[in-house]
């Protein structure tokens, strides 16, 4: 082997190549694997030099996050106020907060770290579903400051609660009669305000808007550090417009040696008309590097079910809420999946409910008998209540999707009470039957929505466990671990279709591992998502969580 | 921030489901525009002026030569927004697009708490050939149906598509959802110019040679209310509430019981707002309100017994002959 190879050992290299499911050794150079096998077969006489700092280690494929955002990277610059442990970019675990108390004093410790009287505090996470359905109200808030403005973003992203100088500020009182700003028992404004107008006001008032500023190179080292911590290299960005800033600092992050992931981009549709839209994807995918893959089209069509967003199809929602909003017209989204089918372009389709599923694939179904393309592998994104005959339609019609495993747990009560009702709460994300039909699937967090986590997505997948405890659909819907590996590893790849560079460790693609200190084949599925990760090897480049 | 605020930005939102022709009046008022028209659009690509009318164009907004501009909300549509309302010279109006499965009320409610704006207008454009079709269908009946939940005015389009008896079909269907609100039946050439809901202009509407409603100025009503005193706030939104659907808008200044400042009420359809009144505002009495209402607007004696029920004891007082005569004089404007 040449002089600049090097071989990583390792207790155990989990594969995930079929062919070759375990190993000791690996060699890498270039940033590729140069080959996977024993010490005989690596090594042997060669003389070739081993690294054994990973020889009490476990190697895995480095994971793939199939559906996540660079807003997980934005947030972190902000406190962290949700129900939930959650880890930060620093490797600092983050403690949930479980009661109002709790929430109100880490907000307190932030606004006394604060050296601008002015300033706004933003923070995020909250969610009233995950504390007993206990509202955060303005007077909670103005136990913080009477004279800082506070803002908290809700886990949905759609509702924030703020504090009563912003409301004064913004003008908004009993008298304020508007959908958004929601009154509480004494008849003046809760604080909690939602939907586009009272943003606006609010916004405009606070002079900032946390979740639209332009992204910064901080935030995208963020992105890429919280990857590092949980073992992913090679994550998603799946609903950008593409700004040209947001480009520059993505090519500028990419190139550096040191960058330790590989950002896939999905262009956000709703920003460009579909003529434009192929056209910037051909000029983005020509400036593709190894570490930067554009190519794929984010298209989103409903919302979302705990927000009774999303569309569904009879009965409807259990509690009988009306039904959800359209964000595509269901008349309009053939057109726009054949502009880009027709041009060869990947589409990642966002359908929460059943009926905005069912749209979907009628559109892809009408573009394929229009114009074949083989291997197209649109895949449908979250797809939470699709049912067995939507999976074999899916079968048919080439279509891959990804899951959202992770609402299982986060969700799940939500939906068996609320939303869905038992019988279709326990084939949510019905990851057992995209297997049984053979729809290629992958499973993801949606983060910052839920933590960025694929061994606790893999875990959501084999134990289908809620937050509460309620086992959802185990017996049949539930993944082995070997199984949810791959959804994490190369079958996420193949979603993104870059299962030919990354996703499995084997000869050719590129060297990127994630560094367990255990096997997940061999703990017990409970504690999968308590294994610990010592990190990440990204094109060989050797990289160790931070800790905090 | 904002210049001035005493001056408002009248804001006109229009929606209606795809295809209806949103964008066709767009154009119409783009190219008509006599005042400055700041327009908001989903799709830049649909825009379509005479290239002689465009003086500039970067790719995210358009300024025309009669000095309306149009932007892209494809960048955001809070910060489009946000950017129009800090222009350095104010726009005369500003028109926004909804998106065709959106509810435009959700984007009309911004005028209604941006002190720097008032809610002009919320126009649904409906494909007279379809809407009836719409409105039952399986998939967006529901969305379709909500957008003329709190609209002001229909635009019935395309309605030379028709004969006359589907369209009195879809005129009936469309009246059957809102029999309080005003259809105005369209096609591409005969769009009419924007409403304006403050002052007579809005009878302005008298523009479609195809509608069958011989006199538009009969449509409308007036209501004049003036009282000295003050309104006590919880009774006054109940007497909002009771006031019938035929009141299309109201608006003016009042008090409010232990405020010490007076307040600009503003209401429009069911939905209302107070705002503190301009300083530059000044009324004669405590309470001067005007109201518009559809021609079936009942007589302004059980309208002023509404409103009577919210005002302060102390202040109970029954108009006086000048308050009569005033209210007179202003029903004849």
């Amino acid at each position: 082997m040449s002089q600049d190879t090097i071989v990583f050992s390792a207790r155990k290299i989990v594969t995930m190549n079929p062919s070759r499911p375990s190993a000791t050794h690996v060699a890498v150079r270039e940033g590729r694997i140069v080959a996977v096998g024993s010490f005989d077969e690596i090594v042997g006489a060669s003389g070739v030099r081993v690294d054994d700092r990973f020889k009490d280690k476990v190697l895995l494929p480095g994971f793939v996050e199939g559906h996540s955002h660079i807003m997980e990277g934005m947030m972190w610059s902000l406190p962290y106020v949700g129900a939930f442990d959650r880890r930060s970019p620093e490797g600092k675990l983050v403690k949930g907060l479980s009661d109002i108390d709790a929430i109100v004093a880490r907000l307190q410790e932030a606004e006394a770290a604060m050296t601008d009287p002015e300033a706004p505090l933003f923070a995020w996470g909250f969610d009233p579903l995950h504390i007993g359905s206990v509202s955060l109200t303005r007077q909670d808030l103005d136990r913080v400051s009477t004279t800082r403005p506070i803002m908290v973003v809700h886990a949905s992203f759609h509702i924030s609660n703020v504090n009563t100088i912003v409301l004064q500020r913004a003008e908004l009182d009993r008298t304020t009669n508007i959908s958004g700003v929601v009154m509480g028992k004494d008849g003046e404004p809760s604080g909690e305000v939602q939907g586009i107008a009272a943003r606006f006001r609010v916004f405009r008032v606070l002079g900032t808007n946390p979740l639209s500023g332009n992204l910064t190179a901080d935030d995208v080292n963020r992105y890429a550090a919280s990857s590092c911590i949980q073992g992913v290299t090679t994550i998603t960005d799946l609903h950008n417009d593409l700004a040209d800033l947001t480009i520059e600092v993505y090519r500028a992050a990419s190139r550096r040696d040191d960058f330790s992931v590989r950002l896939v981009p999905a262009m956000a549709s709703v920003s460009h008309s579909p003529e434009q839209g192929v056209e910037k994807i051909k000029a983005l995918k020509a400036s593709n590097n190894d570490k930067l893959h554009y190519g794929i089209v984010k298209l989103v069509v409903d919302g979302s079910i705990q927000g009774f967003t999303a569309r569904l199809r009879w009965p409807g929602y259990h509690n009988g809420a009306p039904n959800g909003l359209w964000y595509i017209a269901p008349e309009e989204l053939p057109s726009i999946v054949a502009a880009y089918h027709n041009a060869g372009i990947q589409l990642h389709i966002h359908t929460n409910g059943d009926e905005a599923t069912e749209v979907a694939l009628d559109a892809i179904e009408a573009a394929q008998i229009a114009k074949p393309l083989p291997d197209h592998r649109h895949t449908l994104q979250h797809c939470q209540m699709a049912d067995a005959a939507q999976f074999k339609r899916m079968k048919s019609l080439g279509i891959c999707v990804n899951l959202f495993s992770n609402h299982v747990y986060y969700w799940g009560d939500s939906h068996y009470d609320l939303t869905m009702g038992p019988e279709r709460a326990n084939r949510l994300d019905a990851t057992g039957t995209a297997l049984r039909t053979g729809v290629p699937f992958a499973i993801h967090s949606d983060a910052p929505v839920t933590p960025l986590s694929p061994l606790f997505t893999a875990w959501c997948a084999v134990n289908r466990i809620s937050s509460s405890g309620r086992v959802l659909g185990k017996e049949t819907e539930a993944l082995t671990v070997e199984q949810a590996l791959a959804a994490i590893t190369i079958n996420a790849a193949y979603t993104l279709k870059l299962d030919h560079i990354v996703g499995s460790i084997e000869a050719g693609k590129y060297a990127d591992f994630a560094v367990l200190d255990e096997d997940p084949l061999e703990v017990t599925p409970e504690k999968l998502k308590d294994i610990a990760i010592w990190g990440t090897v990204v094109g060989g480049h050797v990289r160790e969580a931070p800790r905090a | 921030m904002t210049a001035a605020s005493s001056v408002k930005i009248p804001v006109t939102v229009i929606g209606g489901f795809l295809g209806a022709g949103k964008t066709t009046y767009l154009n119409h008022l783009l190219r008509t525009g006599s005042a400055r028209y700041a327009v908001l659009v989903n799709d830049f690509g649909a825009v379509n002026v005479d290239v002689g009318l465009i003086a500039q164009h970067d790719g995210t907004t358009m300024t025309l030569t009669n000095g309306c501009v149009c932007c892209s909300i494809g960048g955001g549509f809070l910060d489009t927004l946000g950017r129009v309302l800090d222009d350095n010279i104010p726009f005369d109006h500003i028109i926004i697009e909804a998106s065709g499965v959106g509810d435009p009320w959700r984007i009309a409610e911004i005028a209604l708490v941006e002190p720097s704006l008032r809610l002009n207008a919320v126009i649904v454009v409906a494909d007279a050939s379809r809407i009836a079709d719409l409105l039952v269908d399986a998939r967006v009946g529901d969305t379709v149906r909500d957008q003329f939940d709190r609209c002001n005015l229909v635009l019935l389009n395309k309605v030379d598509l028709l004969n006359r008896t589907a369209l009195d079909a879809a005129r009936t269907t469309v009246a059957a959802l809102r029999p309080d609100i005003q259809i105005i039946e369209t096609t591409e050439h005969t769009l009419p110019t924007l409403p304006d809901g403050e002052v007579k202009a809005t009878l302005r509407f008298a523009a479609t040679a195809v509608d069958n409603r011989a006199d538009h100025e009969s449509a409308f009503r007036r209501w004049s209310y003036q009282r000295s005193g003050t309104f006590d706030g919880a009774r006054l939104a109940a007497a909002l509430a009771a006031l019938p659907p035929q009141l299309l808008r109201l608006k003016g200044p009042c008090r409010i019981a232990d405020d010490a400042s007076p307040a600009l009420l503003q209401m429009v359809g069911q939905d209302w707002a107070l705002t503190p009144a301009p300083a530059d505002m000044t009324a004669q009495d405590d309470i001067m309100l005007v109201g518009v209402g559809t021609d079936a607007l009942p007589d302004a004696g059980a309208l002023d017994a509404i409103l009577d029920g919210a005002l302060t004891p102390v202040s109970q007082t029954p108009p006086t002959t000048t308050d009569l005569n005033r209210r007179q004089a202003t029903f004849i404007l």
